[in-house]
């Protein structure tokens, strides 16, 4: 059992945010979200928790229908705001003790939540004392007390430092191996080239592509090569492709040989580069496209 | 879920130093400043008494008493509609030596006169009166001996003997205390949209209200579960400010408050008032972009509410348009049952009007702020 959105459409006044959306999230698996913002990414989460109601299509959440079991979704769902959605006045613990009390979780989910999120040792400190990455550690620990089989996140990891990003991300790894799906959203594409399976690119409230990452990549591998140089004034260069007066694309085939050139013109090399990001550059190229269509 | 919001609720406005201060101190001190500070002008207790006389009479004793009452100090001579005390001498008054045909003073008092200004008015009167009527009859009787006439100084006339008294209750004004502290009691408990506007909004803004939304809490849960708290600390605030009145208040040389009326029509008001006041902070919260703009709008609405309302210039002494306008604020409605109850004795059906109004009034508020909070959500605003 799948989430299987179908021709879905949202409108707010004359706007759609969500424009006859159709997309499969497969059940265990890290999905991917992306979209500009505005994209109607946002949008499509709070739908899928039951929060916003649709104006026209169907969608099936792991075999209950959003309009009829809203209440049973929400149940078996959970969703990691941006924002950090928990009481900054109160202690961890009695944000932990108010969340878990409200959906009646278990002892067993409550200690769960803090073991994955490691809150251990800060559960008597004021939320409004902890560090970014501990804040939104206890935003995520929150998301996990009601056991859920499914977890939004939209953008888990704005604005901390990279140790608690891989952290988080690590925690959400764990919640792919519990058998929890989870929906991420994030502007950061390399979060999603690690951690998600699948992802899924919309813009202006539409679909613009989906499929497995490893797929999206390997089609867009294309064996590029940046050779960073020591650029001088004065340096003739015209006969490569120079960007920002430092980097030269070539490809595989062609290194030796430009390598060769640029050892003739007593050309200093700094250091050479092979392509990897091409999920951000396919985004771009995508999103860009469907701007201007 | 319920006991575990509220509990919720609790903490976070306890835990809000300066919300608390400005639901309890504030009141606190304004009531102390302005009772004391507007005593004089609500003052009863002074020995100057304005009075109107009305002498049907014109005897020798009526003309020598109103020459008497205009040369005291004691009296004020003004017109019949400001006087607290209109002093009518009836036809017969004079005759001091005719018991029979002899008529009682009547003194006609405004409703408010307090019965100790009243008994120091009439024993300040009979003096007069009586040394008036005893002069004459020592005059007449020294002719025949100045033994008979010395003795008349022994006799003693109680004030009943020579006066009817009437009380009009047409007009009720309050002391400076029993003006205060009900109006401070009303503004502050209209202040809880600070508390209410900074912990709602920020659930708002911070998506925990849609967070609590996506957890099965509903709209109406997450509204009532705010009503609770805010209705408990509406009655200690309430009763805080009562004992500030009558026991703080007091100690600055100003009147004691009392509770003349009953107790659970207190109760019952002050219940009510809280509905309202919740009401209209959670309208304002839901409305609000942010706390900033909730605290500013609900600053300037308490005031102006307060401000038509009475609570900064008292209603009896506003001209009857602008005690007209002020019955379009829930806080004159507020202010009026609070001084049914310490002013007139008031009784729970004395209050029961003005409640409902209350009640009505912030049922409504709190329908559309649920309706504000819906659609927001439904926007992810």
């Amino acid at each position: 059992m799948n989430i299987k959105v179908s021709n879905v459409t949202k409108k707010y006044g004359d706007l759609k945010a969500l424009d006859n959306l159709s997309l499969e999230i497969k059940q265990g698996t890290i999905f991917g979200l992306l979209g500009i913002n505005g994209a109607g990414k946002s949008t499509l989460l709070s739908i899928l928790n039951g929060l916003t109601d649709i104006d026209a299509g169907t969608i099936d959440v792991l075999g209950f229908d959003i309009k009829k079991d809203k209440k049973k979704i929400k149940e078996i769902s959970s969703i990691v705001p941006q924002n950090l959605a928990f009481y900054e006045k109160l202690t961890v613990k009695e944000n932990l003790d108010f969340f878990a009390d409200i959906q009646n979780a278990t002892r067993e989910n409550y200690n769960k939540a803090i073991e994955i999120s490691d809150l251990s040792k800060i559960l008597n400190q004021e939320a409004s004392t902890l560090s970014g990455g501990q804040k939104r550690k206890l935003n995520m620990a929150i998301g996990i007390l009601n056991d859920p089989q499914i977890i939004y996140f939209d953008e888990p990891t704005v604005g901390i430092d990279p140790k608690s990003r891989n952290e988080i991300l690590d925690s959400i790894k764990q919640y792919k191996n519990l058998g929890i799906t989870v929906v991420y959203t994030s502007h950061y594409m390399n979060e999603i080239e690690k951690i998600c399976d699948e992802v899924a690119i919309i813009s202006k409230g539409k679909l613009i592509e989906q499929d497995r990452l490893e797929n999206l990549l390997s089609d867009r591998i294309s064996g590029q090569i940046l050779i960073e140089i020591v650029y001088e004034n004065g340096i003739e260069l015209d006969e490569f492709t120079v960007k920002d007066n430092s980097f030269i694309e070539t490809t595989k085939d062609r290194l030796c040989e430009v390598l060769e050139k640029l050892d003739q013109n007593n050309i200093s090399v700094k250091q050479i580069k092979y392509s990897t990001t091409d999920l951000e550059k396919h985004f771009l190229e995508l999103t860009d496209e469907a701007e201007d269509v | 879920m319920f006991s575990a919001m509220i509990r919720k609720e609790f903490l976070l406005v306890l835990r809000d130093k300066q919300a608390l201060m400005a639901l309890f101190i504030m009141p606190a001190v304004f009531i102390l400043i302005m009772s004391v500070s507007m005593r004089d002008i609500f003052s009863q207790d002074t020995v100057h008494f304005d009075v109107s006389i009305d002498d049907l009479d014109t005897s020798e004793i009526s003309k020598n008493l109103t020459a008497k009452i205009i040369k005291n100090k004691n009296f004020h001579i003004v017109h019949k509609k400001d006087a607290q005390f209109i002093i009518q001498m009836p036809k017969g008054f004079g005759n001091i030596e005719d018991e029979q045909n002899k008529t009682k003073l009547n003194i006609f008092v405004q409703g408010t006169v307090k019965s100790d200004v009243l008994e120091m008015f009439k024993s300040k009167l009979l003096k007069n009166i009586v040394k008036l009527e005893l002069n004459v009859m020592k005059m007449r009787l020294g002719e025949f001996s100045d033994e008979a006439a010395n003795s008349i100084d022994l006799i003693s006339l109680s004030s009943n003997d020579l006066f009817n008294v009437t009380y009009n209750k047409n007009k009720d004004i309050p002391n400076s205390t029993q003006q205060s502290v009900p109006a401070w009691i009303v503004f502050g408990m209209f202040f809880i949209i600070i508390p209410m506007s900074t912990i709602y909004i920020n659930e708002r803004k911070q998506n925990t209200l849609a967070r609590l939304n996506s957890m099965n809490i509903s709209i109406f849960s997450i509204t009532f579960s705010k009503i609770i708290p805010y209705l408990f600390i509406a009655q200690v605030q309430m009763w805080v400010m009562v004992a500030v009145g009558m026991f703080i208040v007091p100690l600055f040389n100003t009147p004691a408050l009392e509770i003349n009326g009953s107790v659970i029509a207190l109760i019952f008001l002050s219940f009510a008032l809280s509905i309202s006041a919740i009401g209209l902070s959670t309208l304002i919260a839901a409305s609000a972009n942010s706390s900033e703009q909730a605290t500013t709008i609900g600053g300037i609405l308490n005031i102006l509410l307060g401000s038509i309302g009475g609570v900064m210039v008292p209603k009896f002494i506003m001209p009857e348009s602008m005690q007209k306008l002020a019955d379009i604020s829930p806080m004159s409605w507020g202010l009026d049952g609070f001084l049914d109850i310490f002013l007139k004795g008031g009784n729970f059906f004395m209050v029961l009007n003005e409640s409902l109004m209350l009640i009505f009034f912030g049922i409504i508020a709190l329908m559309i702020s649920m309706l504000i909070l819906y659609i927001r959500l439904d926007r992810g605003l």
